[in-house]
């Protein structure tokens, strides 16, 4: 009971960060999506590990790098955000076109 | 699993899908952040519950310096940060409703007609999972862990060179 669930929990999670990822024009709401469908891919892992494999550790280790990949998403999200925000005034993503080069 | 558990389990989950919820559907970009702060927190309840306390503890941690970080951002960025002039940050609302809809359905449907094994009754103690998830980091999955520490340096070197002005202005 508890592994359907955890996962039932895990797919509306991912869902939701897919909803945002896809209906925001804010690059920093779009950053929000990211992490709730990383945290979606977190949960699974640690209900597997804890419901099928408590002895096997790579579930738990496979944990700590998507960590590490919310923290970089963040920093380099914000890092563009802040350089957008300097050379726009705006970080909303559907004026981010006019960065495309003329013509194409 | 016993009835508490899975009581705890299931309540710190819709907790988390509420407010994973909130999150796009406030005006004010602070409740915004504040929202997936709580997410989040919800689930590192949701590992503690499920006896990963290491994860559940480096979770919350983790994840309320991020938000805070965010909501600092929003603050900084918005047009409207406190939400009063509901403004519209939305586009294809619809296309993105039914696509995240159709997803969900999809996960729950294969998720809920899978045939999963029983789940094992016993865990390891929380000293012994951190002394074994230590083992682990140092020996089998030792370049993994590695490649991770490498990239987290890489994006804070890309960050703060993204972030820099350049040329560089005068005082």
């Amino acid at each position: 009971m508890a592994l359907p669930i955890c996962l039932s929990i895990a797919a509306v999670l991912f869902a939701l960060g897919l909803y945002g990822v896809i209906s925001q024009t804010n690059l920093v709401m779009i950053m929000m999506g990211v992490e709730l469908m990383l945290a979606a891919a977190m949960l699974n892992l640690v209900a597997f590990w804890r419901l099928l494999h408590p002895h096997t550790y790579t579930l738990q280790m496979f944990v700590l790098v998507v960590m590490t990949v919310m923290a970089l998403e963040a920093a380099v999200g914000f890092a563009l955000a802040t350089q957008r925000f300097r050379s726009r005034g705006s970080v909303e993503v559907e004026e981010a076109a006019d960065l495309k080069e003329e013509g194409v | 699993m016993n009835a508490l558990q899975l009581f705890f389990l299931a309540g710190f989950g819709l907790a988390a899908v509420w407010f994973g919820w909130r999150v796009f559907r406030t005006h004010s970009m602070v409740r915004s952040a504040m929202s997936l702060l709580a997410c989040m927190v919800a689930l590192g309840a949701m590992f503690l519950v499920l006896q990963a306390e290491f994860l559940g503890v480096l979770q919350i941690m983790m994840m309320a310096a991020e938000m805070s970080i965010m909501a600092f951002f929003m603050m900084m960025f918005m047009m409207d940060p406190g939400g009063l002039g509901n403004m519209n940050m939305t586009h294809q609302q619809k296309p993105a409703t039914a696509l995240s809809a159709a997803v969900a359905a999809l996960l729950l449907a294969l998720l809920l007609s899978t045939n999963w094994p029983a789940p094992l009754a016993q865990v390891p103690t929380a000293t012994q999972q951190n002394h074994d998830l230590g083992i682990e980091l140092m020996t089998r999955s030792m370049m993994i862990f590695e490649t991770a520490g490498t990239t987290i340096l890489v994006a804070m070197i890309a960050a703060a060179a993204t972030a820099l002005v350049y040329p560089p202005q005068p005082d």
